[in-house]
Order: structure tokens, then C-alpha cells, then sequence
């Protein structure tokens, strides 16, 4: 197994509408991934990245982005259409082979054009699911209904998780909602989709983020604190949501047992958890305790840039480790709908 | 009155599910600035301030040579005549939406002046067989007044369209298109 370090890392405030192009959001978040890192963009081996065309509304639309890293003369390049997260996954895979040492991964995604409960529903099968028009709220709101049916979680629960993210994404410049908010004041407020309400749901962001990846020596060489990623690993639910049990994430569990979770404690957890609920699925199925700091960040409540998301968890996690000192920390990201697909990343310092 | 009975009779059951996706989004400030000069009857272009130099029409505030933001202040007027240095002969299937006839070309037009190079443009009044490369072409701008922003996309690739009705030859002899290689193509 090749070691495995990031040693850059970007991103840009979300906002619910940029003005600027994709291209030339990434091109931000690259340039500062690849100053932190200390490397010129002629050094990376391989670039890998993360979008859905289907965001932006225009086939291929990906590939302008390409600009933003300079692709003359040639260069080796992938994308995958999924989070940037899962665009590092491939990355990380590419050093595995031993033949190159530098990896440059970003991911850009702008809901703002688009309607995203119209788009959303065309992920679903197409026989039964999608022609409802089932959207992730209503498919969000099923799977809250089912903790709520349970046992497992109250909808002062689901607030409490809304209240301490929003309160955490104050300090975080790249939050889009942010603040101090009282548990009964948001009970009081009007269901979107029983028995969610506004502040259960994720903003609509446009956002993008970047990591340089390298390999063991020359993450040394480059970095005084390279984050080492010591464990990485996704697993994939059934898709049909009426075929599993929506209260429970058994590929976040499996993820996590790969990426070897149980070995020694975590001290912060990023997860990707864009509607409330889904932070205390995530919560049970990591086997997470009180010990364990929640999104510093403020999480997906707080800046919800589809297809970023996860890589960003990656970023905010990254900097507990390189920027606060952290030993042990893990990212989580998550595809699909109603928590189907989950990777789990374990961070740690040298 | 059962589906599995209309299942048998008919054959497959069709279900239609069209889908309609709408998208709206804002010209990024580069296309604003260059939208705005089609308006005024200008062609606006962006010149790299890095080692390539290249002039971008329209801008779009960075350099994917040099990769490098460049800003407004790199913004440059770009001439109203140029040379057709490419061109594709498009035969028009009849899909829905298609509303083109007869054969009909696009060309890429290397513009005189600082540089710059529009893609994807219509020659008017010209026999496809006589479209070349070499050939001069000049600007038929859209009478002040009737011109719009309503065809420029936000992305803007070399979108002349509400602004320039298209390009006119000249008549001048053809130009040695090889002194133009590296000027941007």
C-alpha cells in the first residue's frame, strides 16, 4: 500500500448564486490547493474531478472546467460524476499504482441555475420513482418519519442537530447559513415536508473545493504536517429506498469497518449529513459518542454545494489535523438518495 | 379492468414521462462587458498577460494557457474584419427544432487587429462552394436599436448572435492564412 498525504487544500465561500464561472471558481480553489502545497500545476501527475452535468444543464459542461488547470500541452485527467470525494477516491487509487506522486483533485457544483427538486428526481429509477417526481426533501422527510416511527429520534432531536451546526458554521467564512438559534423558536416554525421543516433542509449553494494528494516521500518532502489518510473505503445501499431500513446507514457502517474507524478514537467527524436527521443515522451507524466533536464546521446544514459537499468535509476535517492540531479525525461523504452511498476518510497527523 | 389483462391484449404497456428542466443563469461579468460593447457595435477581446499572449473573444477573465486570472483592465477592442481560417459545411437533418434547409456553413474567423479568433459564424449571400480559407470577411452589424443580448449565452463562445447579423466576403484577394499560425489557433 502507498502512504497517502494531503498536502494542499481549497475552497470558496458557498453562496446560494454565483456570477462567476465554474472555470473560474476552480481555478481559485486549485491555485490556493496548489500553493498551499508548495508545487507548480507542471508537477501534478494526474487531475481528477467531481460535478453532474446535470446542475449546470449542459452536456460535458464539466469539461470547460478543464481551463482553470491547464490541460496544454496535455495532461492525464479523469472525472467522475460524483462528489469530489469520491473524485480523491480515484485519485488516491491513481498513487496507488507507484508511478506517479502528485494528484490534483477538485470538484465544483452550481445549483443555482437549475430547480433542484426538479433535477433531483431523475437520479431515482426511472420506472417507479422518478416519474413522481419524487424529490430529496419528500424522500428525506420518509426517511425522518421512519427515526420518528422508530423510537430512535425526536424532532426536538432534529432541531438540537440544527441549532449546534448553525451555531458552529459562525466561525466558518465559507458557511452560508450560519448563526444562534433556539431549539423551541425553530419548533414553532411550519413544516416544508412533515416532519421537516426549512431548517431541516440544506441551503441551495454554489460552491467548489480542491486537495493536492502525494505519495509517502513526497509528502514529506513537501509538507511540515502532512494529513495522512489512513483509511478510505465506500460502500453502496440498495437503491430502492422501500427496500431497506431508512433509519440505519449499513454502508456508512461497512465504510467505516474498512477504513478502520474502531482502530483508535476520532476527536472530530465531518459528515455530510444535508438534512438533520440524517446526522443521527450517520451519528449511530459510526458508533460515534458524546467524546467525538460534530461538524466544527457547521456541516451540510450550513453550505450544501452538491457534488462539493463531501470533498469539503474532506477540507474541514484536513484542517482540524493540520491547522488545530488534531491527531485523529474522520470525513464522511454521502451519494445518492436518502443516505445511499457513503465513503468514510480517516485523517491523521504525522 | 385488470392491468395484467391489458398487458396481454395490447402488448408492452407505454408509459410517457416527459421532462422539462429549466435553467436560468447570470452572464458572468466577462460576457456582461462584452455583451454590453456588441450593443455598442464593438467587438471586445481579452489579451493574456502571460507568456502566451493570446487575445480570448470574448474575455473570460482568465488564461487557460498561462493559467492565470486576467481582469477588465486586459480587456482590448478587437476589428470588425477578419479571415476565414476554418470552416464546416453543415447538411441539415430535420430534427425538431432544426431550421436550416440547405446546406450551410460556419466559419472561424481570424479578426484583424490585435487578434482574436470567432468560431461557429454565418457568411451571408455566399454559395457554400465558394466559402475558402483565405477568405476576407467583414462584419454585418444589426442596425443600432435592433440589436439584443437575447442569443448571447453565459457562456458566451463566440456568440455574436443579436449583435452581428453575420459576415460579408469583401471582395479583397485571399490572405496566406499560415502568417496567421499561432495567433490563436
Amino acid at each position: 500500500m502507498v502512504d497517502v498525504a494531503i498536502v494542499g487544500y481549497g475552497q470558496v465561500p458557498s453562496v446560494r448564486c454565483t456570477e462567476i464561472t465554474e472555470t473560474q471558481m476552480v481555478l481559485d480553489v486549485t491555485q490556493q490547493a496548489l500553493r498551499m502545497a508548495g508545487v507548480d500545476r507542471h508537477d501534478i501527475g494526474f487531475t481528477v474531478s467531481g460535478s453532474c452535468d446535470y446542475l449546470a444543464g449542459q452536456a460535458f459542461a464539466f469539461v470547460q472546467t478543464i481551463e482553470a488547470i491547464g490541460a496544454w500541452p496535455p495532461i492525464s485527467e479523469s472525472h467522475v460524476e460524483m462528489d469530489g470525494a469520491w473524485a480523491m477516491y480515484e485519485g488516491w487509487t491513481r498513487l496507488q499504482e507507484g508511478d506517479v506522486d502528485l494528484v490534483l483533485v477538485y470538484c465544483h457544483g452550481r445549483s443555482s441555475p437549475g430547480t433542484p427538486w426538479q433535477v433531483w428526481p431523475l437520479q431515482l429509477d426511472p420506472y417507479h420513482l422518478a416519474p413522481l417526481g419524487l424529490d430529496p426533501w419528500s424522500l428525506a422527510a420518509l426517511q425522518a418519519r421512519a427515526l420518528l416511527d422508530a423510537g430512535v429520534a425526536s424532532e426536538r432531536d432534529f432541531a438540537e442537530v440544527v441549532a449546534r451546526n448553525r451555531a458552529n458554521a459562525v466561525d466558518n467564512e465559507y458557511a452560508q447559513v450560519s448563526g444562534k438559534f433556539d431549539v423551541d423558536a425553530l419548533l414553532a416554525e411550519p413544516y416544508v415536508r412533515n416532519p421537516l421543516r426549512r431548517h431541516d433542509l440544506p441551503p441551495i449553494s454554489d460552491g467548489a473545493a480542491a486537495v493536492v494528494l502525494a505519495s509517502r516521500d513526497r509528502a514529506a518532502a513537501l509538507a511540515e504536517r502532512p494529513v495522512w489518510i489512513t483509511g478510505i473505503d465506500h460502500r453502496i445501499d440498495i437503491h430502492q429506498p422501500g427496500m431497506r431500513d431508512l433509519t440505519r446507514s449499513e454502508s456508512t457502517t461497512r465504510a467505516a469497518q474498512a477504513a478502520g474507524l474502531a482502530d483508535r478514537p476520532v476527536q472530530v467527524a465531518e459528515l455530510s449529513a444535508p438534512f438533520s436527521p440524517q446526522e443521527v443515522i450517520l451519528r449511530d451507524a459510526l458508533a460515534l459518542d458524546g467524546s467525538v466533536e460534530i461538524n466544527p464546521s457547521g456541516g451540510a446544514l450550513a453550505a450544501n454545494p452538491v457534488m462539493v459537499t463531501g470533498l469539503v468535509r474532506v477540507v474541514e476535517a484536513a484542517r482540524q489535523v493540520r491547522e488545530r492540531g488534531r491527531d485523529r479525525v474522520l470525513a464522511h461523504a454521502t451519494a445518492g438518495q436518502a443516505l445511499q452511498q457513503n465513503l468514510v476518510c480517516i485523517l491523521e497527523g504525522p | 379492468m385488470s392491468a395484467a389483462k391489458d398487458t396481454r391484449d395490447d402488448g408492452p404497456r407505454i408509459m410517457p414521462f416527459p421532462v422539462a428542466l429549466h435553467y436560468e443563469m447570470p452572464a458572468a461579468p466577462a460576457i456582461t462587458r462584452y455583451g454590453e460593447a456588441l450593443i455598442d457595435g464593438r467587438i471586445i477581446g481579452q489579451r493574456c498577460t502571460g507568456d502566451c499572449g493570446l487575445v480570448y473573444v470574448p474575455p473570460r477573465d482568465y488564461c487557460p494557457i498561462d493559467v492565470i486570472e486576467l481582469t477588465a483592465a486586459d480587456d482590448v477592442e478587437l476589428g470588425d474584419h477578419g479571415t476565414i481560417v476554418n470552416f464546416t459545411v453543415v447538411t441539415p437533418v430535420q430534427y425538431p427544432g432544426q431550421e436550416e434547409t440547405e446546406p450551410f456553413a460556419r466559419v472561424s474567423i481570424a479578426l484583424d487587429g490585435p487578434g482574436g479568433m470567432l468560431q461557429l459564424q454565418d457568411v451571408l449571400d455566399t454559395p457554400v462552394s465558394e466559402v475558402r480559407v483565405g477568405m476576407r470577411v467583414a462584419a454585418v452589424w444589426r442596425p443600432e436599436g435592433e440589436r439584443n443580448l437575447d442569443e448571447l449565452a453565459a457562456g458566451g463562445w463566440s456568440s455574436t448572435g443579436g449583435g452581428i447579423e453575420g459576415w460579408m466576403p469583401t471582395g479583397e484577394p485571399d490572405l496566406d492564412v499560415s502568417r496567421l499560425a499561432g495567433k490563436g489557433f
